[in-house]
């Protein structure tokens, strides 16, 4: 089973959450271009380690939420602060 | 308040009751009861003054569980939720309020016993232990696969749930109920509100 941490019901049972896959910065509609747009849409990293993803916590909070998930070990970490140049990456 | 057309149970089917027992499971169902929607911070949440996760009892006596972020259920008798929701009129805030009747939109359980716990984690995968659930306390989870709100509410020093799920799937749950009690000698009440 995996443990998800939800930062408002505390960890639940992944059968609880919904994946919702990798979290991406979303392009300027007005500015980016096609390639931009289908590397957003389709394209994924995918790594062996660190991963930032959304989850959707559908029996409990209903919230959506980002975490950083190891792929390799499914250790889970709160992602920092988005501006926040203390540590870690953006 | 617009009056209520006359209720009508989502559990349609009919059980043997019994009046006694080490765990009892009764419909709740006829209980008034709203759902408050409205942003977190503002002056409407501030006025239901019960953070997210726990319960409390309004001065009128209608039970008000903090179900969600932004998101609390109001039962109890009429009157008394009554005076919670229209408390929420008029307040001077720029955040939107939903106020919803619930009571036909939802099916209502309780389930009282020294039992309860262990019952519930048959079906749910949360520690219904009381370090980790107190009297008093709200969760949201799963229950046999049914998205449900469900509260501490104890009885006379017994362990007791408040348990919600959509109307649809009230009988459906209200089964499941009883078979994962059954082995604790789970018996059926009379609905009450």
């Amino acid at each position: 089973m995996l443990l998800v941490p939800c930062p408002n019901c505390g960890p639940r049972n992944s059968a609880d959450l919904r994946y919702g896959g990798e979290s991406h910065a979303r392009p300027d509609p007005a500015t980016a271009t096609p390639q931009q747009w289908r590397s957003y849409l389709y394209l994924r990293d995918n790594p062996a380690g660190w991963l930032r993803e959304t989850w959707y916590c559908r029996s409990g909070c209903r919230r959506w939420f980002t975490l950083e998930r190891n792929t390799a070990t499914n250790e889970f970490r709160q992602p920092p602060i988005p501006g926040d140049k203390r540590g870690g990456k953006a | 308040m617009a009056e209520s057309p006359a209720f009508e149970s989502p559990v349609v089917q009919s059980y043997e009751f019994s009046s006694g027992g080490p765990l009892m499971l009764t419909d709740a169902s006829p209980t008034t009861k709203w759902l408050i929607r409205t942003e977190t911070g503002g002056v409407a949440a501030d006025r239901m003054s019960t953070p997210f996760g726990s319960s409390s009892l309004a001065a009128g006596g209608a039970l008000v569980l903090g179900s969600r972020p932004g998101e609390w259920i109001v039962l109890g008798a009429a009157g008394a939720v009554a005076d919670v929701v229209d408390g929420l009129d008029g307040l001077e805030s720029a955040e939107f309020v939903t106020a919803l009747d619930w009571t036909h939109g939802r099916a209502l359980f309780r389930v009282t016993g020294s039992d309860a716990p262990r019952m519930l984690e048959k079906v749910c995968s949360l520690d219904w232990s009381d370090a980790m659930t107190p009297d008093g306390a709200v969760a949201s989870a799963s229950l046999a696969k049914v998205t449900c709100d469900i509260a501490r509410n104890d009885v006379d020093g017994l362990p007791s749930y408040l348990i919600f799920c959509d109307r649809s799937f009230g009988q459906y749950l209200f089964d499941a109920l009883i078979d994962a009690g059954e082995e604790f000698g789970l018996s059926v009440g009379p609905a009450s509100p």
